[in-house]
């Protein structure tokens, strides 16, 4: 089962998504958005500062992407963690904004989530309303709505200002969120609880519900 | 074709509330002692562009805004052809 990891110029959580998905069960390649991706199940667009995140976070990468805008419409299965979250936001794949957070400086400690849908590809092996620890590390977390997102995971607290505390929204096969579940998947970690999520797309793709 | 000199005047939008300036405004009151009521921090472009026209200059930096200098969810410009 092949998964792409998208690397961009700046990209520094690369190896962690590779490692994640490696510990899932998927056969996982590094590529740039030069490549092609038609035969890949799932592509992750990892966290870091692609292009320096010059302009805005994402907004360079974001133009430099349509092989993954391509993936995504055909109706593959595509994560943005962190940096990869705000590259989608400005594809337009997912709706809203992504701002410095409220107390101006950057973030990086575990936070605790709740699991608001369980029903997407990425989230069924989570209960519903089921609360996980994962690492936020982030200057530009706070997620800002023009209209009403999927929302599939939502800080317990307020950490960033974002709006109704979203953490991680979807569209249909595109799952962005700011919090790194390829950053908690062994207990050595801290916690594991990011690892259900790889193992949720595996067994989702291995379903053949793709 | 003529050379326009431009300048994007880029700003959040007033609904969206911007940390650094609400931090040095503060900053500037408590610590400065002046009267500061409110600061928004935005940022400006200033470029060359090749056009027939003043109005065709604009256009093409409205464009170069819209494609993406501007993030419209968060942002507001302005094009101030020289």
């Amino acid at each position: 089962m092949k998964a792409g990891v998208i690397v961009y110029p700046g990209s520094n959580c690369d190896r962690d998504a590779f490692y994640a998905l490696k510990l899932s069960g998927f056969k996982p390649y590094f590529v740039s958005t030069k490549d092609n991706l038609d035969d890949f199940e799932l592509v992750i667009l990892p966290g870091g500062f692609s292009y320096g995140d010059y302009l805005r976070p994402g907004a360079v990468s974001a133009r430099e992407s349509s092989n993954v805008k391509k993936f995504a419409e055909n109706g593959g299965l595509v994560l943005g963690i962190c940096n990869g979250f705000q590259i989608l936001v400005e594809m337009g794949l997912l709706p809203g904004g992504l701002l410095q957070n409220k107390n101006g400086k950057f973030i990086c400690e575990t936070v605790e989530l709740e699991v608001v849908n369980n029903e997407t590809p990425f989230t069924l092996m989570y209960k519903k309303g089921e609360v996980i620890k994962l690492p936020i590390a982030h200057g530009f977390g706070r997620y800002v709505i023009d209209k009403q997102p999927n929302v599939v995971f939502k800080y317990k607290e307020d950490v960033n200002g974002s709006d109704q505390n979203i953490a991680g929204i979807i569209n249909g096969n595109i799952l962005g969120m700011m919090p790194h579940p390829e950053r908690a998947v062994e207990k050595i970690m801290g916690s594991d609880d990011g690892i259900k999520l790889f193992k949720s797309l595996y067994e989702y793709i291995r379903g053949g519900k793709k | 074709m003529q050379k326009f000199k431009f300048v994007i005047d880029i700003q959040y939008k007033s609904n969206v509330r911007d940390p650094r300036g609400e931090t040095i405004a503060r900053v500037l009151r408590e610590e400065g002692n002046i009267p500061i009521e409110s600061i928004r921090i935005g940022k400006s472009i200033h470029g060359e562009v090749q056009a027939e026209s003043k109005e065709q200059a604009e256009k093409l930096v409205i464009k170069a805004c819209e494609e993406l200098l501007v993030n419209p969810v968060t942002e507001e410009f302005k094009v101030e052809i020289k």
